[in-house]
Formats: C-alpha cells, sequence, structure tokens
C-alpha cells in the first residue's frame, strides 16, 4: 500500500538528523525526518484548503455586495447533491491517507527494539533521575550515540510528561505504572550543550522548570562518563563529603528547602542541626502534637538526631513537621548512605555554606576532578 | 407555499407593551418565568464571567512577557491559579452556556412562534443553578482558591495543597446540572412545540444546532458530574479511585473526563455553527445552500463526538491500538466540519451581501474556524501528535475552535439579536471597527503560539526558554489590542442601550419568526398563533427606508408564491 510514500520515508531515514526549519526545531534522532515531512505536508494541504476557503469568500464577498435598497437576485442555487457529497468524500480521502501514513509512523515510534539501551526514569516533583544499568544516576540525561535507547519510565507522585522536541518524542510518566519511550540519536551534542528536555503534563509549582539537558555521546566518552558517574562519590574523601557532595545533592532538595529560613513547599534547613540536637527550636512541633525532644534521644522513636534526619529522607510522610503537607517523595534507592551522610553533614555545618544558593563559602582544597551531571 | 403572512403591527402603531415593560420591579426578574428574561439573565451573568475569564487570560499574558517573574508578586503557584481560573471560567462558566442558555433562550421559542419553552420553571430553575455555581466558584477562590488547571487531572487534583479545590470541584457539579436541565427543555420544546407547518426540516438550523448541542448535553454531562463526585470522594475520604497510591489509576481519570470533555467542546461549538448558519444566510440576503446537509451534519458532529475522547490521550499511556482506533475515527469529524463550511462559503455565491457587523463575525468565523479546524489534522495525526501534544500548538489549535469560532459566534449572535432583545441599534461603525480590531488582535495573539508550539515550547509553563520570548511578547500584544477590541464592543453595546435609534421588527432582513414579531418583543410573543414557510427564502422582503427595516412586500410575495423554490 502506498508505494510511494514508502520511497519517501526510505529516503529520507537515511538522512537523520535535520537543522532546523522555519516551523520545527532542529531534528536530531532518527525520527525526526518522518515526522517533519507529515507535518509539512499537513501544512501545505492546509494552506491549499485555507486558500480556497478565504479567497473564494472575499471573492464572493467582493463580487456579490449590495448596499440598502439595491434590488435582490434570487437565482442562486439551494442544493446541489453531487457537489454537497464530493465536500465529504474528498476530504475523508485524504485523511484517510494522512492517518494511514502517521499511523505507520506512529507504530515505529512507539515500538522499541529488543536491543535498545534502557534507562529507568524516576520522575518527582521537580526533577528527572536517570538510572543506568552501571546503577550510576544521573539529573541531565546521557546517551550514546548512533544506538537505540528505550526510556523505562515511572513516576513517584503525580503525572509528568518527558518531552525532548528536537528527537519528536514525548510519553506521560504516570504514577503506578511503568511507560516506555524510545529514540536514536546520530548527532553528538556538543560538550556542556545538550538538547532541551522539558516535562510537559502540568505538575505544579516548579512545572516549568523541570527541564534538563540531553547529551549525546560517542560510545568511548559515554563509557568513560558512565563509569566516573558510577565513582563519583565513592571518590570523595569521607571528610571531604559534606562539602564536595552536599551542595550537588542539595540541588535536588533546594526547590523545596531554603537555606536561609524561607518556608518552602518544606521546612527550611536553617537551624536544623539546633532543633534537632536538642537547641534552639526543639520543642518545635509535629504534625501529630509531639516535639523534636519528645521524639530523638536515648530509648525514644529515634536514638540519635542522625537516625531522624536519616529517615526524614527515606520515609518522609512518618513525621510531618507542623504545618507542612505530606509532599516530600522518598529518595529509598536514589541516595545511598554516603549520599546521605553528606547531606547530614551538609546540615551540620549549614554556616559554611551560602544561604542562597548553597555554594560552600570556605576555600575547599584541591579536588579530584568528579561531576555529578 | 412560501409567504409570510402572520398578523403585525404596522409601522405607525406604536406598541408599548413588550417584555421589559409588562411588569416592574427585582421580583418581576428574579422569579420571572419569561425565558426571554431568563435569556437577559443568562446573558448577563456569561459576559461579567467573561470579563472575569478575559482578565485572567491578560494577567496570564502579561506575566509571560519575561521568562520568569514579570508581575511583581506573581509567583509562579499564583501563575498557576490564574490560567486554571481562565481556563475553568471561559469554559464552565462562559462558553457552555453563552449560546444555548442564554441565546437560546431568548431566540428558541420566538422561532418556533411558541410562547415560552417547555418548561418554564425548569428553566428558571437552570439559571439559578448557574449562580450557584458561578458562587461556588467564589466560595473556592475565598478558601485559596484551585492551582489544578480546568482539567483537574489526578492525582495532582487529588493532593494539591490548594484549598479551594472541593468548592470548585462541587460548583462544576451544580453547573453540569443547570446544563444538563436545559438541554433537557430544549429537546422537549423542539419536540413538542413545533408550530403548524414546522417540519424538522423547516426548523431554522440554529434550532438543528441547539437541539443536537441538546442531546449531547443531556447524554455526556452526567458522566462529569460523577466523575467530579468520585473526586471529592477520593480528596475527602481517601477511597482510593485515581489515585495509585491508594490503589486507584490516573488515567481512568482522563477517560471518563473526556469522555464528556470531548462532547463538550461539542456543546461549545455546535450552537455557533447554528448562528452562523442564519447569520450567513440573513445577512447574505441569499436562501442558505445545502440545507439539509448542514443540519444533518450537526447530528453527525453530535454522534462522532462521543467516539473521539481518546485522541487527548495519545501520549498518556494509552496502548497503541487504542491510540491507532481514536486517531482514525477523529478524522471523521473532518467530514461533517468540511461539509458546514463549502455550505457556508457556497451561500455567498450569488448572494446579496450585506457588509453588517454580525455578518463582520460570521466571516470572522469562517476564516478562524477553517484555521482551527484544519490544524486539528496535525493533532490528529498519530506521529505529529506525539510532538505536538501538550504545547502551545494545542493551546492555540483550541483557542482557534473555542474561542475564535464559538465565542466569536456567540458575540455575532449577540450583534445579530441585540435589536431584538432590547430594541436598539448600535452603531454600525464602531460595532464593525470592533470586530476588525478582534479579528487582527486574536490572530496575532494565537497565530504566534502554532510557532512556539511546534518549536517545542509546552503549555501551562511560569518560566521558559529565553529564545521563546519575542514570540511570547508578540502573542502577548496581540491580546491587548484584542481586548480593546472587546471594550470598543462593550462601549458599543452599551451605549446602544442610551442613545440607540428604536430598532425595527426586522433590521437585517430575516425570514425566522422572531423577526415578525415586535423588538423588543411583547411578554407573549405573538398574539395568535404565526403561519411557517420556508425561512430562508427572503424574496418577498423589501428595505423600507421609512422604518429603517426590512417589510414584506405585497407585490414580491404575490410573485415569490408563483415561483415555488425548491
Amino acid at each position: 500500500m502506498l508505494p510511494s510514500f514508502q520511497f519517501i520515508s526510505a529516503a529520507l531515514a537515511a538522512d537523520a538528523s535535520t537543522p532546523g526549519s522555519v516551523w520545527m526545531p532542529p531534528g536530531a534522532s532518527t525520527f525526526a525526518a518522518n515526522v517533519d515531512l507529515m507535518f509539512y505536508w499537513i501544512n501545505y494541504i492546509c494552506y491549499f484548503f485555507f486558500a480556497v476557503v478565504t479567497g473564494a469568500m472575499v471573492y464572493f464577498v467582493v463580487k456579490y455586495r449590495v448596499h440598502k435598497g439595491q434590488a435582490f437576485r434570487s437565482d442562486a442555487p439551494l442544493h446541489h447533491l453531487a457537489l454537497e457529497s464530493s465536500w465529504g468524500v474528498v476530504p475523508l480521502l485524504i485523511v484517510i491517507v494522512i492517518f494511514y501514513v502517521g499511523f505507520r509512523d506512529y507504530m515505529h515510534i512507539s515500538t522499541p527494539p529488543k536491543n535498545a539501551y534502557i534507562i529507568k526514569v524516576t520522575a518527582q516533583k521537580w526533577a528527572w533521575s536517570f538510572q543506568y544499568p552501571t546503577g550510576a544516576t544521573s539529573d541531565d540525561l546521557y546517551v550514546p550515540v548512533g544506538r537505540p535507547v528505550q526510556l523505562t519510565m515511572r513516576s513517584n507522585d503525580v503525572l509528568h510528561s518527558l518531552f525532548i522536541p528536537d528527537f519528536r518524542v514525548k510519553k506521560d510518566v504516570v504514577p503506578g505504572r511503568y511507560t516506555y519511550l524510545w529514540f536514536q540519536s546520530d548527532e553528538v551534542t556538543q560538550s556542556g550543550q545538550g538538547r532541551h528536555l522539558f516535562c510537559t503534563e502540568y505538575c505544579g509549582t516548579g512545572h516549568s522548570n523541570m527541564n534538563r539537558k540531553v547529551h549525546v555521546l560517542a560510545e568511548p566518552e559515554f563509557d568513560a562518563w558512565l563509569t566516573e558517574q558510577g565513582q563519583w562519590l565513592d571518590k570523595i574523601p569521607e571528610e571531604e563529603l559534606f562539602f564536595r557532595a552536599g551542595p550537588k545533592i542539595y540541588a535536588r532538595c533546594q526547590q523545596c528547602h531554603s537555606l536561609d529560613g524561607t518556608k518552602g513547599i518544606g521546612p527550611s534547613w536553617k537551624g536544623i542541626w539546633e532543633r534537632t540536637h536538642g537547641g534552639e527550636g526543639s520543642d518545635g512541633k509535629f504534625a501529630d502534637g509531639s516535639s523534636y525532644s519528645s521524639v530523638i534521644g536515648a530509648g525514644k522513636k529515634f536514638a540519635t538526631p542522625e537516625d531522624y534526619l536519616r529517615n526524614s529522607i527515606l520515609v518522609p510522610g512518618s513525621e510531618l513537621v507542623f504545618g507542612f503537607g505530606n509532599a516530600m517523595p522518598t529518595f529509598k534507592g536514589q541516595l545511598n548512605d554516603k549520599a546521605i551522610d553528606a547531606v547530614i553533614g551538609m546540615m551540620q555545618h549549614l554556616n559554611e555554606f551560602d544561604p542562597k544558593t548553597g555554594k560552600y563559602l570556605k576555600e575547599a582544597p584541591a579536588a579530584p576532578k568528579v561531576s555529578m551531571k | 407555499m412560501t409567504t409570510i403572512h402572520a398578523p403585525r403591527p404596522t409601522a405607525l402603531e406604536v406598541q408599548t407593551d413588550n417584555y421589559l415593560t409588562h411588569s416592574r420591579g427585582f421580583l418581576s426578574w428574579a422569579l420571572t418565568l419569561d425565558h426571554k428574561r431568563i435569556g437577559v439573565m443568562y446573558m448577563v451573568g456569561v459576559l461579567a464571567s467573561f470579563f472575569v475569564g478575559g482578565m485572567f487570560a491578560l494577567l496570564v499574558r502579561t506575566e509571560l512577557l519575561t521568562p520568569g517573574q514579570t508581575i511583581p508578586g506573581v509567583t509562579a503557584d499564583v501563575y498557576n491559579q490564574f490560567f486554571t481560573l481562565h481556563g475553568a471560567i471561559m469554559v464552565f462558566l462562559v462558553i457552555i452556556p453563552s449560546i444555548p442558555a442564554a441565546l437560546g433562550n431568548f431566540v428558541l421559542p420566538i422561532m418556533l412562534g411558541a410562547k415560552d419553552v417547555a418548561f418554564p420553571r425548569l428553566n428558571l430553575g437552570s439559571f439559578y443553578l448557574w449562580v450557584f455555581g458561578a458562587c461556588f466558584t467564589l466560595v473556592s477562590l475565598a478558601m485559596g482558591g484551585f492551582d489544578t488547571g480546568w482539567t483537574f487531572y489526578t492525582p495532582y487534583s487529588t493532593t494539591s495543597p490548594a484549598g479551594g479545590v472541593i468548592p470548585v470541584l462541587f460548583g462544576v457539579f451544580v453547573l453540569g446540572f443547570s446544563s444538563i436541565f436545559t438541554g433537557m427543555n430544549f429537546i422537549v420544546t423542539v419536540h413538542k412545540l413545533r408550530p403548524p407547518g414546522m417540519t424538522w426540516f423547516r426548523m431554522p438550523l440554529f434550532l438543528w444546532a441547539i437541539y443536537a448541542t441538546a442531546i449531547i448535553q443531556v447524554l455526556a454531562t452526567p458522566v462529569l458530574a460523577i466523575t467530579l463526585m468520585l473526586l471529592v470522594i477520593e480528596r475527602t475520604i481517601n477511597i482510593g479511585i485515581f489515585d495509585p497510591s491508594m490503589g486507584g489509576d490516573p488515567v481512568l481519570f482522563q477517560h471518563f473526563f473526556w469522555f464528556y470533555s470531548h462532547p463538550a467542546v461539542y456543546i461549545m461549538i455546535l450552537p455557533a455553527m447554528g448562528i452562523i448558519s442564519d447569520l450567513i444566510s440573513v445577512h447574505a440576503h441569499r436562501h442558505i445552500f445545502g440545507y439539509k446537509f448542514i443540519a444533518l451534519s450537526s447530528i453527525a458532529i453530535a454522534i462522532f463526538s462521543f467516539l473521539v475522547w481518546g485522541h487527548h490521550m495519545f501520549i498518556s499511556g494509552q496502548s497503541p491500538l487504542l491510540n491507532t482506533l481514536f486517531s482514525l475515527i477523529s478524522f471523521s469529524v473532518a467530514i461533517p466540519s468540511a461539509v458546514k463550511v463549502f455550505n457556508w462559503l457556497t451561500t455567498l455565491y450569488k448572494g446579496n451581501i450585506s457588509l453588517t457587523t454580525p455578518m463582520l463575525y460570521a466571516l470572522s468565523f469562517l476564516v478562524l474556524f477553517t484555521i482551527g479546524g484544519l490544524t486539528g489534522i496535525h493533532l490528529a495525526t498519530l506521529n505529529t501528535d506525539v510532538h505536538l501534544h501538550d504545547t502551545y500548538f494545542v493551546v492555540a489549535h483550541f483557542h482557534y475552535v473555542m474561542m475564535g469560532s464559538a465565542l466569536i459566534g456567540m458575540i455575532g449572535g449577540l450583534h445579530h439579536w441585540w435589536p431584538k432583545m432590547t430594541g436598539k441599534m448600535y452603531s454600525e461603525a464602531l460595532g464593525s471597527t470592533a470586530c476588525v480590531i478582534i479579528f487582527i488582535g486574536f490572530n496575532v495573539t494565537f497565530f504566534t503560539q502554532f510557532y512556539l508550539g511546534s518549536k517545542g515550547m509546552p503549555r501551562r509553563y511560569y518560566d521558559y526558554q529565553p529564545e521563546f520570548q519575542v514570540y511570547h511578547v508578540i502573542s502577548t500584544l496581540g491580546s491587548y489590542f484584542m481586548a480593546s477590541g472587546f471594550f470598543l464592543t462593550a462601549y458599543c453595546l452599551i451605549s446602544s442601550l442610551i442613545g440607540g435609534r428604536k430598532a425595527p421588527a426586522n433590521p437585517w432582513g430575516g425570514g425566522s419568526l422572531e423577526w415578525q414579531c415586535d423588538s423588543p418583543p411583547p411578554h407573549d410573543n405573538f398574539a395568535t398563533q404565526p403561519s411557517v414557510g420556508d425561512c430562508y427564502d427572503f424574496r418577498s422582503l423589501r428595505w423600507d427606508e421609512a422604518t429603517q427595516g426590512y417589510v414584506i412586500d405585497p407585490v414580491l410575495a404575490a410573485e415569490a408564491a408563483k415561483h415555488p423554490l425548491h
């Protein structure tokens, strides 16, 4: 069926990436050429019918305009079965062709190949977490060039949707079920200049800032990045953990937790060390009426303040600070013990960090080159 | 066969008793059973809501002038409430009731030559349900507003911290009943109160459209009502229906919601299509072309409307098989839409076109609906929709259909029947200038958004990438220009109430029954049952300089009777 179009799409599939065009952003996946071709053909059909409708309208209005008092003509036709039927039949034939071509391409887009490189995606308000087969995780998406990549996605809270305009792909990320999305990009991105990755399903306060970058790397660079990514935390010595790893992990917390006392979606970290250690604010209440000092301490629910803080990261709903809702997702499986140590260490040394940006203020000793992203 | 010979007062006989002066006092309006007064009260409510919804639209557009915060104090949370309120007010309080409940209430019984709708008390009840629904929205604002988007997608809507979610859900629930009762009332009225001689295929096309709309209202709205109830139950007593953390399914909500809300799109557009059919024919002084195809296409659209809801969910995780079926069926809507557009176009052919304000709105509709309809093809096609879904392309598309078509049709109808409703003529110069301003402003605002969307700008964004800014600025400036057109329209209509010339019975040369009774109509509409001919046969009408309106010329009428149209 429709051999001519198969020929066109086969010819274009060879040329996988396209520069940005009048209506479309740059096309950087193997899908882009066909989607753009379809888009432009529909556009041409639209231009044609728009010209016919408005052209005829303007022509008739100019030609048949009358002024008040002028005698009316009455020689106009009232109906015409063949003509009116053609207005149903011709569009029907056109849209059946459009449907078929769009459907064929869509089946390709929605069927991930068996040999795809699988990356797990976890979405939550308002961050993405990408987990690679080696166990490494990242906030930006890194993919190997020239290889089909499948994203297996789930959400920790509400609906999100992962959209990469340059790849022409999009799929909702749904709590309670897994969704797949796949693509293949044959074009390496410039270092530090990834392609846009947006959230396109409304998810609240941080919806429009839930955007990241996609970096397409050549296979050797990708492997090297992956190895380094898996070990970045391990390479940091314990005593440097809080100021090297802390701020990087805090970047995922700062949407909700300020450092300067500003009330956010969650309580500010300011003074958290004091109030959990029996100092100022330790009489602060939880939603169930208990206070910090009544749950933390030997023989109480949490033997040490560190136990309480760790529990708040892994089971956030168990103790709700008064005045705040159960809004925080769990970080179980996303932050390992060393990462949690880094966060607790940062809380302990909070006065050494910039209260606005979370940057470490003291002079850090020369660091081994590591990067979270 | 086609003559119109209802008894009607001569020009000199001044009718003093009309529906506006029939009785006086607040209660004579608050407790009225007169469909005309109820229609006017609806119109006031709808236009007031339109003003409020429009202000939120301008706030949204202004905030989008720059990435990040533009208006001091408008944070992401406030912005989310703005676009939610804009959507909810425009859909539930403005567009859905605007044509059927406001204009339809006023015109439908008169078009049938009837004294009132079939159930006048139910009609008043519908109006008060609308008022209660609107009040719930205000209560919701007082309780902290809501930021769920007008679509109330779960589980965001069941977990949103905003305090006003439950009141607004109740409000929309109540508004749904208002809509259902109006629909029932109109179905019965059209079936039982048609005058002798008005067969189904002699009804004005506006009535066909209102009838098709009423069927959708009655069949689809209960699904929305029960869905919102389930949402309230989930939010208040934590029974897991839609929230997966309690064992529910969020995609189920989308199925339920769009099973109503897609037909609701046709609840909004079908009546406007009916208005346009009448406007084009009357102001072109030319028999409508292809009456039966236009009438039956309304019914076809009503039927198709129930079968295409899944095209809102192509990327929701729904199975590719379902997506394929919904894509295929969605294209079927193109056929009745194309039939209508081309029949309207042919109605201009060999017509006698007067470029009045209502006609300008009808022509605007034709252009804007064509754009809105054609861009639906991009979205019904599966592979292009994957890219365009949830971007500004969709925002532009549905504004072309909902605002450029449904609301423009409503405003056109308002100008068409304004002399009948108020007994006053407005300034044609002001009215047509405002229409041109709105048309230009609309296109600048929304055509730009097609471009933003296909370039990848997601919808419902408070902050955006700097490369999109120039297009947001153009769109916002367009919206200001369009708003000035609406303010000019308001001035034009309101000033006509004070200084407008008295309207003749038939200022445009219409053939349906409402142009046979006085402007404004008397309390009982017609003294005697009028007789019915072909309401699109305008051959017996002649412009009369003395009354500044159209009158039946006996000579032309006799001539027309000799050559029946067929």
